[in-house]
């Protein structure tokens, strides 16, 4: 009886993901219900200001991803400076990235460079 | 109550003994309300996945509980295979490439797809690092200890000249590492998320999209469950129980063990495996403020050339976290490969920082080797 109890609970905890939708803030490539803008946090892994373009890498504990993205003209970059530019940006940096998927890949709308505290 | 019983328990009471806490029991002074948590988080880390459920593409095992097992929470016999590249002294995680953890199996769909049983070696890897189930009792524990108290160990510098440099690892985005054989991971929550996907092929809210297949896209129709493959709740629940997991009451030792455990300090063992660290006052009642004797800094320390295999964050192939030392009495393989079959053998393989002390432990009578091993299995 209790067994049978347990299975049922931990059936429906299993089942829930098939009928709940993901977490607002993360919206993937690979998500089959794509929505029109994407997050993440991640760390600058290359970034080359002649092209615009950005690598961050994502991910928690030892399941780690990388993330391509580009900018825009139109691209706001939030740092502390007070005139922020792309080209303040280095690998190393944490950032949060905004974007929207195109058919030339994901294009950034924001990134905001965060600070990371100990604990 | 039997008379007798009643009077062991006055006894007991009068003594001020506390029940010993057994490997895989919470730790003994949560709110019910965190008991009826891990209890339903011990369901789903022993639960088995299956494709319909979230299992793979790739994945090592099946379950949480079929590695970390008898009990859940503790060690297995299985070995799993991680790969990245150290080149220049920068190590790369092979993140495009399928690593750092390289799966040994693939659910049948993708082996028809891309008739594949395990994902594929990295090309770009320069080294290949096997590695073992620990226990993972006390990591909740171990995960409030404030970052300051691990800093205290450090000596990079090694300026108190004991041959002993404690430096702490760090994640991609800089923040000090503790979880894992190189310390690489900040907190045990991540390590959990993580963990879900890369040992399992289980996406989860903090790790939505599944790996790539050695750097290739998952063939469509391969993943038919929806990310994310696990819930929140069921997540957080399947954490708490983790976190909640006491490090077991050591066994009471003869004088051979309290021998034992002052040669341990004396040889300078103690220097890397600090016997306790204390948590900071953040956090549930359970975790402020308490004591841990794990025996680890949660530092790396160069291990030597023969123990070398992968890097990791700012780990070099030689670097290794000081294993926690807990759960010893049920081991049978030692060391982050399990290479050693004897306590005895994971000493004599310390080698780099560990080495004065491998050479003292030598040193000793049998008498005294004997000593230490019975101090340390009584762990």
């Amino acid at each position: 009886m209790q067994r049978s109890i347990r299975t049922a609970a931990l059936t429906a905890i299993l089942l829930v993901p098939l009928v709940t939708p993901a977490a607002a803030d993360w919206r993937t490539l690979d998500s089959a219900q794509a929505a029109p803008s994407y997050t993440y946090r991640g760390t600058i892994r290359a970034i080359n200001a002649r092209t615009g373009t950005l690598e961050l890498i994502t991910g928690v504990g030892l399941s780690l991803r990388v993330v391509q993205m580009t900018t825009a003209r139109t691209t706001r970059i939030v740092t502390a400076s007070a005139t922020p530019r792309f080209a303040e940006l280095k690998p190393g940096d944490v950032v949060r990235a905004e974007c929207r998927r195109t058919g030339e890949g994901l294009v950034a709308d924001q990134i905001e460079k965060l600070k990371v505290g100990a604990r | 109550m039997t008379r007798p019983g009643v009077a062991v328990t006055i006894l007991l009471l009068a003594l001020g003994c506390k029940k010993p806490v057994h490997p895989g029991d919470p730790l003994s002074d949560l709110t019910e309300q965190q008991l009826e948590r891990f209890g339903r988080g011990k369901l789903v880390f022993d639960s088995v996945f299956t494709p319909a459920t979230g299992l793979g593409p790739l994945f090592n095992s099946v379950a949480c509980g079929e590695c970390h097992e008898k009990p859940a929470g503790g060690r297995g016999d299985e070995v799993e295979v991680h790969a990245t590249a150290f080149r220049g002294g920068a190590c790369d995680p092979l993140v495009q490439e399928g690593g750092p953890v390289i799966q040994r199996h693939a659910i049948p769909a993708l082996k028809q797809a891309l008739g594949i049983d395990s994902e594929p070696f990295p090309p770009s890897a320069t080294a290949r690092a096997l590695r073992t189930s620990p226990v993972v009792f006390g990591r909740g524990l171990l995960d409030f200890v404030p970052d300051s108290v691990i800093l205290a160990y450090a000596d990079p510098d090694d300026k108190n000249h004991d041959g002993v440099r404690g430096r702490p690892n760090r994640f991609v985005d800089g923040r000090i590492g503790r979880f894992g054989r190189k310390a690489f991971v900040p907190t045990l929550r991540e390590f959990n998320a993580g963990a879900f996907v890369a040992e399992m092929g289980v996406t989860d809210p903090a790790q939505p999209t599944e790996e790539n297949i050695g750097g290739k896209p998952i063939p469509a129709g391969v993943d038919v469950a929806a990310d994310p493959e696990l819930t929140q709740e069921a997540f957080n629940v399947t954490d708490d129980f983790v976190r909640f997991l006491a490090p077991p009451t050591p066994l009471k030792v003869g004088k051979e063990g309290r021998r034992g455990r002052q040669l341990f300090s004396q040889l300078g063992c103690a220097a890397c495996h600090v016997p306790t660290l204390r948590t900071g006052p953040r956090g549930m009642p359970a975790f402020r403020n308490r004591e841990v004797a794990a025996y680890t800094d949660l530092l790396l320390h160069d291990m030597g050339p023969d123990l070398a295999d992968i890097c990791l964050g700012q780990a070099g192939p030689a670097d290794f976290r000081t294993e926690p030392l807990l759960d010893l009495r049920g081991a049978e393989h030692f060391l982050h490969d399990g290479r050693a079959t004897t306590l005895e053998q994971a000493i004599e393989l310390h080698g780099g920082e560990g080495s004065g002390a491998r050479d003292r432990f030598k040193g000793l009578s049998a008498t005294d080797r004997a000593a230490v091993v019975a101090f340390l299995k009584s762990l």
